[in-house]
């Protein structure tokens, strides 16, 4: 048994998703499995039948504990096709008796009614362990089969379900003068004698439910015992370590060989590696050199004396990048306009004369409506800019202007009603609290009467800028100077000219009694 | 809906699907029989609630049937939908046996795909039990039933966290020979489950790698062992 010609991945898995593989495996041999299984079933059962006419029952009940034996037809397939070996169905039949012997009678008698049976099938059956070594080998693998008991009983259940659905299915396709009520009692009152075909319907789709299902119950717990064993014994990582071998194996000598040839260039040539290390860390300090003669750039040929030239590693990656993953082609439904169809001649009769009255009409009403809602629009045009405005400019003009930046209170009532009395007053004893004070009234001012958007983050050039942009001559060269004296003493502590202040207030005065007070709407 | 394809070219209970970011995610659809108990499960607490609310209601009279027929159109109706919704995909069968429902893509389920596939209940119990869902499961390849089929979902097995075993701390030792991630990952789940493997089993499979590592086959089960303990970083 090659593992690695398994057609399954065999990891240790949790034992549920061990059962999901099952149905994975009898998914892929569904037609032998289903097949072989009917082939064997249905035929005994028709002999059973002719044979028991009478007994109904008694048919029914030899089928089922005859189960097992047909169970092993089911693993003998599965068993071989994992490993490659798919028998075809002929093959399958006639293997079958074959596979019989081996505790045939202990598995249809005491061992009937074991809720753990398709998983220990394999060890009867394909380990072929007899008595005390079975036991032992049981020991060893059966600690986790409770699933196995589960899927038994989840299997009794779905029998049931697929068994009384398969009635009910033929049930509704009755016609409806069968299938009243009265018709049903006169059919069930009648002798037992007569209902004998009733049964014997039932026993058959018992026998088309267990086609279906007992291929997968066994191939479950197949691939429970499979998992088991690679669980106990690591199959995947045999498989694994055998690969790894095979592939160093083989990789060993070349890359002894390499390493030889590789390390005695790297000796021999210590000062060649060293010159060429220089111009490349030239080049690396250009951070995005141009395409130049001695650097001519990505697209020409390179590497031309290698045995994968450049231009022919571009056209394997373009080859590369036209496929998938790199390249994907997705369909997507739009709605769309339908191309215009100028082929076909437009061979429509002309429409009738009343029509064409009719869209000249309607023609005329619309350019007419058009010309009222143009009225309208000019009429109401303050309405409309005031509602456009409010849409436009809410977020910033809805924002109350802050009332402290970069630390400094800027609210108008922070600030002294006489600014440049206050200013010339601390001029002479404190300069720097002077123009602090001076820019703390020009901020205020600029955002309160001029309705300038500052924020925390401006410098000082930045309102230098914004202040200019207000096209505000006088304005911006107060601001200049104010800022250059305010950046000098702050940042520099050099002391501004001493006449200074004076002048600037006497400027800040004119500014204020030239601009008129003009309230920002909130 | 974004390609999924299985994990491997061999029969495999994961599927491989590729988010747009390129990253693989492992998916392990469950299926019918899984999900049948988890069904189970679920039906016996709504019928265990259903019953002690009839039975509590049934006192009140007209009203208490009325109400107690309204909570059994909840139950029978949004049970499943409000807790695929708002707890992650996972009834409290799904969750108690470690399924949840998702897209076929992988991501959540939400609203749309919860109802569609739990309205469509009605069409998988045809013609009895469930019977057309669990045809459906069985021979699809996500084990999807026809409403799963029909809202683009699936029941996957949530994956769970794998128990750490401690370790022995050995010294860690660079693999003599360039490894890829697959082979490491191989190493450090040998160095893993070694303790799961009968002594004789586990130094038969080291053997296989002892010519490679370049000592005899009884010491290479201890060398492997301080090889994974490098690639782990150090214990």
């Amino acid at each position: 048994m090659p593992l690695s010609s398994a057609e399954a991945a065999l990891r240790p898995r949790n034992p549920w998703e061990a059962v999901d593989l099952g149905v994975h495996l009898a998914q892929r041999h569904a037609g032998l499995l289903l097949g072989s299984w009917a082939a064997l079933t249905l035929p005994l059962l028709g002999v059973l039948s002719l044979l028991l006419w009478r007994w109904p029952g008694v048919v029914l009940l030899l089928f089922w504990w005859l189960k097992p034996a047909f169970e092993r037809l089911a693993l003998h397939v599965l068993a071989r096709a994992l490993f490659g070996a798919t028998p075809t169905l002929g093959q399958a039949l006639r293997a079958w008796p074959g596979q019989l012997r081996g505790e045939l009678l202990a598995s249809l008698t005491w061992r009937r009614f074991s809720l753990s049976r398709s998983f220990t099938l394999p060890l009867t059956q394909l380990e072929n362990l007899r008595g005390p070594a079975r036991h032992q080998r049981l020991h060893a693998l059966g600690r986790r089969s409770g699933v196995a008991r589960w899927l038994t009983i989840l299997g009794m259940h779905i029998e049931l379900v697929l068994w009384s659905g398969l009635l009910a299915l033929i049930w509704l396709f009755l016609p409806d003068q069968l299938s009243e009520p009265r018709n049903w009692l006169s059919l069930l009152l009648r002798p037992p004698q007569e209902l004998l075909w009733l049964e014997h319907l039932s026993n058959a789709c018992y026998a088309l439910v267990l086609v279906v299902w007992e291929p997968v119950y066994v191939a479950c717990g197949f691939s429970l015992y499979l998992n088991r064993r690679s669980e106990l014994e690591a199959w995947d990582l045999e498989l694994a370590f055998r690969r790894l071998a095979e592939r160093l194996g083989a990789v060993g000598q070349a890359l002894l060989l390499t390493l030889a040839v590789g390390l005695a260039t790297l000796l021999a040539s210590p000062p060649a590696l060293a010159g060429e290390t220089e111009p490349a860390a030239e080049a690396a300090s250009a951070l995005c050199p141009l395409p130049g003669e001695d650097n001519p750039g990505p697209d020409t040929p390179r590497l031309t004396h290698q045995p994968l030239t450049s231009r022919q590693a571009q056209a394997e990656i373009y080859v590369l990048l036209d496929q998938p993953p790199f390249h994907r082609v997705e369909e997507r439904f739009d709605w769309n306009w339908p191309e215009r169809d100028d082929e076909q001649p437009n061979d429509a009769s002309p429409p009738p004369a009343w029509l064409q009255d009719v869209a000249e009409s309607v023609e005329v009403l619309l350019w007419s409506l058009l010309a009222v809602a143009a009225l309208l629009a000019w009429r109401y045009r303050d309405w409309l800019r005031l509602f456009a405005a409010r849409a436009r400019g809410s977020a910033a003009a809805d924002a109350p202007p802050p009332t402290r930046l970069f630390g400094l209170a800027v609210d108008p009532a922070s600030l002294p009603d006489d600014l440049p009395a206050a200013v010339e007053r601390l001029w002479a004893t404190d300069p720097r609290a002077a123009l602090a004070l001076l820019y703390r009234g020009l901020l205020s001012y600029l955002l309160h009467r001029r309705g300038v958007p500052l924020k925390d983050a401006h410098t000082e050039g930045e309102v230098l800028v914004l202040v200019q942009r207000l096209g505000d001559a006088p304005l911006a060269a107060f601001a200049a100077r104010l800022l250059a004296a305010w950046q000098a003493l702050a940042y520099g502590s050099r002391p501004p000219p001493a006449d200074l202040g004076a002048e600037l207030g006497a400027e800040w005065r004119q500014l204020t009694a030239a601009t008129p007070p003009r309230e920002v709407s909130a | 809906m974004p390609a999924t394809s299985p994990a491997s070219l061999l029969l495999d209970t994961r599927l491989r699907v590729e988010t747009p970011e390129g990253v693989d995610l492992l998916l392990s659809p469950a299926g019918p029989l899984p999900r049948a108990r988890a069904f189970a499960v679920d039906l016996a607490l709504r019928g265990a609630l259903s019953l002690t609310a009839l039975l509590v209601l049934g006192r009140l009279g007209d009203l208490g049937i009325g109400l107690g027929l309204i909570l059994l159109f909840l139950l029978n109706w949004w049970y499943m939908v409000l807790f695929e919704v708002f707890n992650q995909g996972r009834s409290p069968g799904k969750q108690l046996l470690g399924l949840r429902v998702v897209h076929e893509d992988g991501t959540p389920v939400g609203w749309g795909a919860a109802l569609l596939r739990n309205l469509l209940r009605f069409v998988d119990m045809l013609p009895l039990g469930y019977c057309c869902g669990l045809l459906a499961s069985l021979a699809n390849r996500r084990f999807q039933r026809l409403g799963d089929l029909a809202a683009g979902t699936m029941v996957i097995h949530q994956p769970r966290a794998p128990r750490g075993s401690p370790l022995e701390p050995v010294a860690p030792l660079a693999a003599p020979f360039a490894l890829s991630a697959e082979e490491q990952r191989n190493l450090l789940d040998f160095d893993e489950r070694q303790r799961q493997l009968s002594p004789a089993r586990r130094d038969e499979l080291a053997g296989l790698l002892a010519p490679l590592l370049g000592v005899p086959p009884a010491e290479a089960a201890v060398r492997l062992q301080r090889i994974a303990a490098g690639l782990r970083g150090g214990v």
